[in-house]
């Protein structure tokens, strides 16, 4: 099988990651995991391309970390497949998949050096010292470890321990790397740093990667493609523009970005969206008929404010905080819905003053309000606004 | 970042997967049993428990036994291989007349009494040591400890040696020391600190028993309380000392220090601090320690071998009395004895084994 | 007082001052109390160093007197002597040589080539640690090494006189195989029957339960019934020895029979122990550590012995070391099973102690409890400083 025709033939974009030679397809079929009565992971089937960055996204709770662990061989689904390649690793035991994982605590063997804990996988499969010797200088090399082989982890700091982590995974060359949340434990400043030099490792490297994390801002920057979950069941898969563009329900356009889409909700009355607070905006396409109850919503980072009259509606300014690029405006509609709306970080106002909200209407997304789905009814733009 | 040669990519060998026999001792998945691998797990925990636990049924079925089924060989079921009797256990309830088990009950008294407030002290002393020791700093001048030694000795010998009365020579040293330590602490400054003195009472757990059973016979001899259970009671309390302090230590410490102090702006005393903040928060410690001294003192016999003699006599020892004798061992009779004496240990194992296994590793893990 | 109202005050701008005045006046009411207070340093601790002084320390020091002295029990007193270290004498060289050290007679070929190995082995041990490549060396840790080195060779010399000419152990030689023999065997039983319970199996509680149980029994009760049972005509294997043609075999005439079936019920009583203490630190073992080993392609005996091993390895240091001071204070089950019989075979050095003191003979009950202290203080130390906190700072 030609790998370099399956990227070839994938739309996503593999971001010109090098092809590693034993980079895999790595795919998921079916997976369903019960913990007694709780169905923590429900029929998820993805497919990995060989040498993509796959960043599996979710809130906490969702089965990331179970699903992670069904494909790492440590947890047995109940149902469903994994597949290395061609090969079905379902029912092996993890050391027979050739795949590495990183954990969310690192899982760095305290008693062993850095040296020791990198050149484990390589021991366990009776390496020679000195083959092992060589791999790891390499493996540490990679993660700017040379200097510290021979301390031991409690001697690290955050940032070094989670490089020895990477180094333990990528030293035996896995066909697959997971990664479980690596980044969480660091604080904010170290984690933009390790976001780029992961990310600019995977590339280097080419190997096919499982990356797990709640971060949005982490799943936009490293991804090739992101998967969302939520309660156990995939919600949407695609580039991070796709997602962030294209949002397939409430729930993903409501998990990405920040802050969040803004909702108002309402319902389809005569071809229009009708919301109280004087909300009203005439619709077109299919299913513009009547009586379903329906979610309006648009980007704070689209949205702007005007004067009062001049907009889709009118309300009061609640709060406005600077934060440094820009200016978040925040204002109050109706009794519990509060809209957050980027400006220019020039942009100043007062408390409680009456204002006005717009936004380009193809900008704008509408959702079934019960079924949480996109709807193909699109607002009609008013001849001549564009 | 700088650029790195991305390096050359060197196929690791697969694992290779197990073969032949070795297939039968791989598990399926993680977290399961192989097949091979659960045949022997569950043959050798079977096996082992029936080792631990045929002692037990043989002590039952013997003291249900008349002398003839002992004496006949071996028998191992009741009804089947031999008639229960109950007369071994009807000697025990029989306190009139003069049977080998009506003179049981003293003991068993005495073992109560002793095992219960030995331990209560116990518990109590060492707690209080335990808790000053994790919160509050104390710097004893090496200079004082080196006096108090010093006429620890000649007291000793002016007692011992020649045969000056116990209190005198108790007061004159304790005199003594109240001068001099003034004086010469303040030619020695080096001090020990709190480290030490908890390793000092830790590590008394090391001394044998028979290294200071001796002298202590002879105190209690000088004040006329040997065989008391008072004495006995005082002794097992400094035996099992170190324990507590060990143990409960390490709990004291693991309290988070913040409680206390909310506590003591609240102007709680050191007192109440103590009693109402952390004693309820190492409750799970306490139990289990308690549990631990209560089975120490109540199984211990060296001690009460030395200090008792009929008024005072515990269990292990009227046990160890009845080995032997001229009618030879009462199999039936003993086992009687030993299974009263060890059902409440059991019971309270049973109840609270948990609490042990916790209380225990928590000692053994912080060292 | 006045700090104590001030931080009060001060603490808590919000509050009413008069509540703050309430308070403190309640605070001021119990004089009684408030000197307990004060003295709280000395209360909480005093008890228990004053405890351990009389009935620990003060004993200790007469002891030692007592083990120079010769007593004579007159009537009801007795008369006391300094005599010196003749007590310990007799016992390490002199007409109780025999029993506190044992038989000694010509030393035989191996019994010089054990003394030669031992001594090269320690001279060795010695070197290395002078030359310093391990780490620091300080003045108290050469003159503690030179203790531990010159009391193993006396002992290993003890034992090349002894147990190699094929004559009798003393009371020390015996202790120490109840030490050495017995706890190694309730470690590695113990160590064992941990790692099973920790497998995947059904029935844990029920498992650790049982296993738990003996831990519980008093020693007599042990000594008893491990003496019912090994009973070669009416105890329950008696239809076994028959078989074998042991029927009338006494295992309490043969030293090595006696001594092993007394190991046989420490172990039955203490394995539980270290089961216990063993298990609950399998279970602390991280999980992730595991599962990121199993991740590296390690398979169940690697994991066990690079990453579950090294993670109890301190525990188990220890535990042992509990294990071992209690082992030095044997002697319970010797008394109740044997007698310390057949002769002296299988008394340990408390039950010789006692027996002295029996015989009337506190002195040199004395000398062999202090020789017994000696003994267990150095070798224990030895463990304590050289592997236990070693280990401990490895793992820091
Ligand atoms: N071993 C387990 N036993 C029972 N429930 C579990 C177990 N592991 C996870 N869960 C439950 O499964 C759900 C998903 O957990 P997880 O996969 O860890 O979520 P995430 O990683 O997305 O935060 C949670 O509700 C969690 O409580
Ligand atoms: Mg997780």
């Amino acid at each position: 099988m030609s790998e370099a025709g399956t990227m070839a033939d994938d739309g996503a974009a593999i971001g010109g990651g090098r092809a590693h030679s034993r980079a895999r397809r790595l795919s998921i079929e079916g997976l369903n995991k019960w913990f007694g009565s709780n169905h923590v992971v429900k029929d998820l089937s993805i497919s990995v391309e060989p040498s993509e960055f796959l960043v599996l996204l979710g809130p906490s709770g969702c089965g990331k970390t179970t699903a992670l662990r069904i494909i790492a061989g440590l947890e047995q689904a109940d149902s469903g497949q994994v597949l290395l390649g061609d090969t079905d690793v379902t029912n092996e035991l993890p050391k027979y998949r050739d795949i590495a994982m990183v954990f969310q605590s690192y899982a760095l063997y305290p008693h062993k050096t850095v040296a020791e804990n990198i050149g484990f996988p390589l021991k366990v499969r009776g390496l020679k010292p000195d083959e092992r010797a060589e791999a790891v200088r390499d493996a540490a090399a990679q993660v700017h470890m040379e200097e510290l082989l021979e301390r031991y982890p409690r001697q690290l700091s955050g940032g070094q321990r989670q490089r020895v982590a990477l180094a333990r995974a990528i030293v035996r060359r896995p066909s697959a790397f997971l990664m479980d949340e690596p980044l969480s434990n660091l604080d904010a400043k170290l984690r933009g740093y390790m976001r780029a030099e992961l990310k600019h490792m995977q590339h280097e490297l080419g190997v096919t990667t499982v990356y797990v994390t709640h971060d949005q801002v982490e799943a936009m920057t490293l991804a090739h493609r992101v998967a969302i979950m939520d309660e156990g069941a995939l919600q949407q898969i695609g580039t991070p523009r796709e997602v962030y563009d294209n949002p397939a329900n409430l729930f993903v356009a409501g998990f990405m970005g920040s802050p969040p889409m803004n909702f108002i909700r309402g319902s389809i009355e005569n071809g229009r969206f009708e919301s109280g607070g004087g909300v009203g905006v005439p619709l077109e396409g299919e299913g513009v008929g009547g009586g379903t109850a329906a979610v309006m919503g648009f980007r704070p980072e689209d949205a702007e404010v005007a004067d009062p009259g001049t907009g889709l509606f009118d309300t009061t300014v609640y709060a406005a905080e600077l934060t440094g690029d820009v200016t978040l405006v925040t204002v109050a509609l109706g009794g519990d819905t509060s809209l957050a709306i980027k400006m220019p970080k020039e942009y100043d106002v007062d408390f409680d003053r009456n204002v006005a909200v717009r936004f380009p209407l193809e900008r704008g997304f509408l959702f079934d309000a019960a079924s949480g789905e996109r709807l193909s009814a699109r607002f009609a733009v008013p001849p001549g606004a564009a | 970042m700088a650029e790195i040669p991305a390096p050359t990519p060197a196929p690791l060998p697969a694992r290779a997967r197990a073969r032949g026999l070795r297939r039968w001792f791989e598990p399926a998945r993680i977290g399961q049993m192989s097949r091979g691998g659960s045949i022997v797990v569950y043959g050798l925990l079977v096996l082992w428990s029936a080792f631990v636990l045929f002692p037990f049924y043989w002590l039952a079925i013997t003291s249900l036994k008349l002398p003839v089924d002992v004496f006949d060989g071996p028998s191992f079921l009741p009804w089947v291989d031999f008639t229960p009797n109950l007369h071994a256990w009807a000697d025990l309830l029989d306190f009139s007349a003069k049977s080998p088990l009506a003179e049981t009950l003293t003991p068993y008294r005495n073992s109560v009494i002793i095992a219960f407030c030995s331990t209560a002290l116990c518990v109590l002393i060492g707690a209080m040591a335990a808790y000053a020791l994790a919160r509050i700093e104390y710097k004893p001048r090496l200079g004082n400890i080196l006096v108090f030694v010093v006429l620890m000795v000649v007291t000793a010998v002016a007692v011992g040696v020649y045969g000056v009365d116990l209190w005198i020579a108790a007061a004159v040293g304790g005199a003594l020391f109240v001068l001099l330590a003034r004086s010469v602490g303040r030619y020695f400054k080096r001090s020990v600190g709190n480290a030490d003195i908890l390793f000092w009472m830790i590590s008394q757990r090391i001394l044998p028993p028979v290294v200071a059973v001796v002298p202590i016979y002879m105190m209690f001899q000088k004040v006329g309380m040997l065989d008391t259970h008072l004495a006995i009671i005082l002794t097992y309390t400094v035996v099992n000392l170190p324990i507590v302090v060990w143990l409960m230590h390490d709990f004291f410490a693991s309290i988070p220090i913040d409680l206390e102090e909310s506590a003591q702006l609240d102007g709680a005393s050191r007192l109440m601090t103590f009693f109402e903040i952390v004693v309820p928060l190492a409750r799970a410690g306490l139990a289990a320690t308690t549990l631990l001294v209560l089975i120490l003192s109540w199984n211990e016999y060296l001690v009460a071998l030395f200090l008792s003699t009929t008024q005072a006599q515990t269990l292990p020892i009227l046990v160890a009395g009845m080995n032997g004798g001229e009618k030879g061992i009462l199999w039936w009779t003993m086992a009687v004895v030993i299974i009263i004496m060890i059902i409440p240990v059991i019971a309270m194992a049973l109840l609270l084994q948990r609490f042990i296994s916790k209380g225990i590793l928590l000692g053994a893990v912080k060292g | 007082m006045a700090t104590r109202d001030g931080t009060i005050g001060g603490r808590r701008p919000g509050e009413d001052p008069a509540a703050a005045v309430v308070t403190t006046a309640a605070l001021r009411s119990g004089r009684l109390a408030e000197w307990f207070d004060r003295q709280a340093r000395t209360l909480f601790i005093m008890p228990a160093v004053v405890m351990i002084l009389i009935f620990s320390i003060f004993p200790l020091i007469a002891t030692f007197i007592l083990s120079l002295s010769r007593v004579r029990l007159r009537g009801g007193g007795y008369t006391m002597r300094y005599v010196g270290a003749r007590n310990y004498e007799k016992q390490i060289f002199g007409s109780e040589q025999w029993h506190f050290l044992g038989t000694f007679e010509e030393v035989s070929v191996l019994g010089w080539v054990v003394t030669a190995a031992g001594a090269g082995l320690l001279a060795w041990w010695l070197v290395k640690y002078l030359r310093g490549r391990s780490g620091r060396v300080s003045v108290v840790g050469t003159i503690g090494r030179l203790i531990t080195a010159s009391v193993l060779f006396g002992l290993t010399f003890m034992f090349a006189a002894t147990l190699f000419s094929g004559t009798r152990l003393g009371t020390l030689g015996v202790t120490l195989f109840y030490v050495v023999v017995g706890c190694g065997i309730q470690f590695l039983i113990g160590l064992g029957l941990a790692v099973l319970c920790a497998q995947p199996i059904r029935g844990r509680t029920f498992f650790r339960v049982v296993f738990f149980l003996p831990m519980m029994v008093t020693p007599i009760g042990i000594g008893f019934t491990f003496r019912m049972m090994a009973d070669t005509g009416k105890g329950p294997f008696a239809p076994i020895w028959q078989w074998i043609g042991l029927g009338d075999f006494a295992w309490a005439v043969n030293p090595w029979t006696a001594r092993a079936f007394i190991i046989v019920g420490d172990s039955w009583q203490w394995i539980p122990f270290i089961f216990v203490v063993l298990l609950a630190a399998l279970e602390n073992v991280p999980r992730d550590l595991v599962e990121a080993g199993h991740v590296d392609g390690a398979g169940g005996w690697q994991i066990f012995r690079e990453i579950t091993w090294p993670q109890i390895v301190p525990v188990a240091a220890t535990v042992m070391l509990i294990r071992v001071i209690e082992g030095f204070k044997l002697v319970d089950l010797p008394n109740m099973m044997t007698g310390g019989g057949p002769g002296i075979a299988t008394e340990s050095m408390t039950l010789h102690s006692f027996f002295a003191w029996r015989a009337l003979d506190p002195a040199q009950s004395a000398a062999i409890s202090y020789l017994l202290l000696f003994v267990t203080v150095v070798l224990c130390v030895s463990y304590f400083m050289l592997v236990v906190r070693k280990r401990a700072a490895v793992h820091g």
